[in-house]
């Protein structure tokens, strides 16, 4: 037991690697596989996986201690949580709502992870942006992108 | 050599344009911005610029990026003699001796010499830039699938292997880089692979999605919750204060010759590039000085040699990307992609058939120099006073280009959602200590190598052998099998070491 929990590090990603080279030799599988001369679609897939699974193997004997498991930095959690709203809202709102709406919204929730940015800055900093990328990128440019 | 000339008139037609300059002076001037503030990387600059990139010329748009490579360098080591803060990997190697000299009241020299050894560098990479690419592209014109198969695996097992110390990690990058490029439609046969029935995934994933996930998320959520500012050494760096004394520049000029020579044989290597150039170099100053002591405490040598082999190593990369359409790092990747949107097909032909591209561009790194030098010698206060842009005001800004930039790719809401996921494996793959880098090489070069490899069977009747009977991919297939063979048995024997150890303890 103490062995697994030692070498936790490198067993997980053995077992993350090997778990993805099985995923696509089986995958590959579904496709044609073909002969060397002549190979079919699923044949430098299967080569892949193949070789992933091997170097999972590697990384399974020689896994070796390490001194601690990673651990998230306070605020990580935070920001993480904050930044995919980020990119969710932006992406939620692109071609319903147009430019203006979703990159306000978008800077406003990426401000906010920062534990010290206060909610006013955030929304004036998400505004000035969005009214210059509009300007930019919209008036400037000439993307193919809504406004508003 | 008229032939050379007449090339070069065509390279600064280009590059001295209207456009051409300004091109080049937003590159340098964003590049040194980038270099000087923590916390924004390379990448996420390019990112940011890319639909820029894919409305005007593709040369100007490389010009561009280009300036931002080797500006960032360039305002990175600024940063790292300042405040022992380098804005980019390879420029911590400088901070070594350079923060010292800063400390000791010489930041002036320091930066000085900073300056000069990186034009060295950079002129020394650019003359062996012309001076190898265009035989080289000639004789790669010459080149059959199975050569183009053995160069490509060589870049791949290379980037995995030398200077990252976990080797089985980064090739499981690699290879896990190659199954990503699969996504998408098989060429030869229109079956989509990997697409789980989704139509945006029949083009293969989008290689700005990809990179900023991998390389600008991670950046940002690793800096999102800093708020307090860099301190700064205060008090003026005047112009008068920053000539080298004589015994500076002695002691400098060899170092700056070897720097730039280390650097241009690790820049032209697939692969390798600038990180592993720098610390070379740093090394091999640091065994030849006759003062070894002073190493630490602010030797200038150790400011001299890393600038010029850092930027020799940029220039020297460009060789096998514009001549063999082999990109070393995934700065080049990004060359080359913003090459295939305007759809030039890089290779040797690129320079036969976009000369202006080519020779514009290789002018284009000479002026960009000289813009740097200008930027940040006289001016070297003024990214002094930028470093006091707080932090947090600045990350959700880059959010904002970021995502503009990725969705003005193709209009695809779906390419959005592929950052996040990216930038969540990026995350992921750092807490695992895997390297990204080697990650995206194989992704770019995953498609490439699938073509020539099923090429070069159908030519050669299904034989393997056809990879080691040629001379050029033999010889190259060798040495590749010899890396890996090193690579596997250090990492074995380093680890049975190791248990020993902790048994015999």
């Amino acid at each position: 037991m103490h062995y697994l929990k030692d070498r936790a590090e490198d067993l997980i990603a053995a077992f993350v690697t090997g778990g993805i080279g099985l995923f696509i030799v089986i995958e590959s599988m579904s496709y044609r596989l073909g002969t060397l001369r002549s190979m079919g679609p699923g044949y430098f897939p299967a080569i892949i996986g193949g070789t992933m699974l091997v170097l999972a193997v590697i990384m399974l004997l020689t896994a070796q201690r390490s001194e601690r498991l990673f651990s998230l930095e306070r605020g990580q959690v935070r920001g993480v949580l904050f930044l995919t709203a980020a990119f969710g809202a932006f992406a939620l709102t692109i071609e319903s709502l147009g430019l203006l709406v979703s990159v306000t919204s978008a800077v406003f929730l990426a401000a906010l992870a920062n534990p010290n940015t206060k909610w006013p800055l955030a929304l004036i900093l998400a505004v000035c942006t969005a009214v210059v990328c509009v300007l930019i990128f919209r008036v400037g440019l000439g993307l193919q992108m809504r406004a508003y | 050599m008229s032939s050379l000339i007449s090339d070069i008139a065509l390279g600064l037609s280009v590059a001295a344009s209207w456009e051409g300059l300004m091109y080049c002076f937003i590159g340098v001037f964003l590049g040194t911005l980038v270099g000087v503030l923590p916390g924004i990387g390379i990448m996420a600059t390019l990112a940011m610029l890319m639909p820029i990139t894919f409305h005007i010329d593709p040369t100007f748009g490389l010009i561009m990026l280009a300036g931002i490579y080797y500006g960032a360098d360039f305002g990175g080591s600024t940063a790292a003699i300042l405040m022992n803060l380098p804005g980019t990997a390879t420029s911590a190697v400088t901070g070594i001796e350079g923060y010292p000299m800063a400390q000791a009241g010489r930041a002036g020299p320091a930066l000085f010499m900073k300056a000069i050894a990186s034009f060295v560098g950079t002129m020394f990479g650019v003359v062996l830039l012309v001076g190898f690419s265009v035989p080289l592209a000639r004789v790669a014109l010459q080149f059959g699938p199975q050569e183009y198969v053995a160069l490509m695996s060589l870049g791949l097992v290379a980037a995995a292997v030398i200077g990252t110390g976990r080797s089985i990690r980064s090739l499981v990058s690699v290879t896990l880089g190659l199954a990503l490029g699969l996504i998408g439609l098989d060429l030869n046969s229109g079956v989509g692979r990997f697409t789980f029935g989704m139509t945006e995934f029949y083009d293969g994933l989008p290689l700005v999605a990809v990179a900023i996930g991998l390389f600008g998320l991670p950046e940002i959520i690793a800096n999102a919750g800093r708020s307090e500012l860099p301190k700064v050494q205060e008090g003026k760096i005047r112009m008068r204060d920053m000539m080298p004394t004589r015994e500076d520049w002695r002691r400098s000029a060899l170092p700056m010759v070897r720097g730039s020579a280390i650097g241009s044989f690790f820049g032209a290597l697939p692969g390798t590039g600038g990180l592993v150039a720098t610390f070379v170099s740093y090394a091999v100053e640091r065994k030849v000085s006759k003062h070894p002591e002073e190493f630490g405490h602010g030797a200038i040598e150790g400011v001299a040699a890393p600038e010029a082999a850092n930027n020799a190593s940029v220039q020297a990369a460009f060789i096998p990307t514009l001549s063999l359409g082999i990109p070393g790092d995934p700065v080049m990747a990004i060359m080359l992609g913003v090459m295939m949107i305007h759809g030039i097909i890089p290779g040797p032909n690129v320079i036969q058939s976009n000369p202006d591209l080519f020779w514009g561009l290789i002018v284009s790194f000479i002026i960009g120099n000289f813009m740097l030098l200008v930027l940040n010698l006289p001016m070297v206060g003024l990214w002094v006073k930028l470093l006091k842009i707080p932090y947090n005001l600045l990350f959700p800004v880059i959010v904002a280009f970021t995502c503009i930039g990725i969705y003005s790719v193709h209009y695809q809401v779906m390419d959005i959602a592929i950052l996040v996921a990216f930038g969540f494996l990026g995350v992921g793959m750092k807490a695992l200590k895997f390297e990204v880098a080697p990650l995206l090489l194989g992704f770019v070069l995953g498609p490439m190598i699938e073509q020539f490899f099923r090429r070069s069977l159908i030519v050669a009747n299904g034989d393997l052998g056809t990879f080691f009977e040629r001379p050029i991919a033999g010889t190259i297939m060798t040495i590749l099998i010899a890396i890996i063979l090193v690579a596997v048995a250090a990492n074995i024997r380093g680890k049975m070491r190791a248990r020993r150890e902790v048994r015999n303890a």
